[in-house]
């Protein structure tokens, strides 16, 4: 099985048999972050690009009164600076949430890639596009959605996106985020997470054991969250032309 | 101190079975409270009268803090 970034940019350009060789060099070279290390912190100039090769990390900011709002989950196969040496310092930080595999990807290796493989070029602009997209859907639901379908719709596209990169089965997942964790991403109090979470186990739309995640029923889970997958930008939702790029 | 946060919004009652540490009841009765306007968000605008309440129960089950945050819309004609 080929690595998670070979599996998440499949969804962005035809790759072909030469670029995920040089995928492959990519991530050869990792190392080892502890549950709740920052990767990088707010401020900082990193030196290299850095890639979640395993585990669940996330972006997030706090504010001077030590609230914290987290505003992305970096999964396998994300990258977590790619534009860095664009923007210069973070502006945000980032936390491994679980026992984190990285990848350090010098700059000139992105330079490399950039200018000698256009595939691979084609699909690091797809995935910047579906970070916008996830963040906009982010937004969308903090502003508009109840706290059940906005959390339903995350689980929701947090199923699709393991799946992409085969941390999921067709109905379940390791979700490894604690219920302040969740309040964070949510906006909500931890008390409110707690009572959604119950209500969605009493409907019978979801099933927890440990912090793994069952959905009995996709579709009507998806229903229920009136999720709509075109964010993702998926293969199989066919929403945009991934032939092209050489 | 572990206690549970047990809310209701006049529609459903939900039981904490988990519950959450705090340092001090200050923070118990902080987090309570931010419960409210969620709880509230998540319902309005049904109905003229609602009532939501957080109950915090202690480690011994005994219901030490409540906090309530009421609607009562009215038509003035």
């Amino acid at each position: 099985m080929s690595n998670p970034l070979t599996m998440k940019l499949e969804q962005g350009a035809e790759l072909q048999a030469s670029d995920r060789a040089r995928l492959e060099t990519v991530v050869a070279q990792t190392r080892k972050v502890a549950p709740r290390e920052d990767l990088i912190r707010e401020g900082e100039i990193p030196e290299n690009v850095r890639l979640v090769l395993d585990g669940f990390a996330c972006r997030y900011k706090v504010l001077p009164d030590g609230k914290r709002s987290i505003v992305a989950f970096l999964l396998p196969g994300d990258f977590c600076d790619l534009h860095v040496a664009i923007l210069g310092s973070m502006d945000h930080a980032i936390c491994a949430l679980t026992p984190c595999t990285i990848v350090e990807i010098p700059r000139s290796t992105i330079d490399d890639l950039t200018q000698n493989f256009p595939r691979i070029t084609r699909a690091l602009w797809w995935a910047t596009l579906v970070d916008e997209g996830i963040l906009r859907e982010w937004l969308v639901s903090m502003g508009q959605r109840p706290s059940d379908k906005q959390l339903a719709h995350l689980i929701c596209e947090l199923l699709l996106r393991m799946q992409v990169v085969g941390r999921a089965t067709e109905n379940s997942f390791f979700l490894p985020l604690t219920q302040e964790e969740l309040g964070d991403t949510l906006g909500i109090s931890t008390v409110h997470v707690n009572r959604v979470l119950q209500q969605l186990r009493e409907d019978g739309l979801i099933k927890l054991q440990g912090r793994t995640v069952t959905i009995p029923d996709v579709e009507k889970f998806k229903q229920f969250a009136e999720f709509n997958p075109n964010y993702l930008h998926l293969r199989d939702t066919k929403d945009i032309p991934v032939s092209d790029a050489g | 101190m572990h206690y549970y946060f047990d809310t209701d919004n006049d529609d459903r009652t939900s039981r904490d079975e988990r519950g959450q540490d705090h340092a001090d009841p200050e923070s118990m009765r902080d987090a309570a409270i931010r419960a409210l306007p969620d709880l509230a968000r998540d319902d309005l605008p049904n109905g003229d009268r609602r009532v939501f309440t957080v109950k915090v129960r202690d480690e011994s089950g005994r219901y030490v803090f409540q906090a309530t945050l009421s609607l009562i819309a009215t038509w003035l004609n």
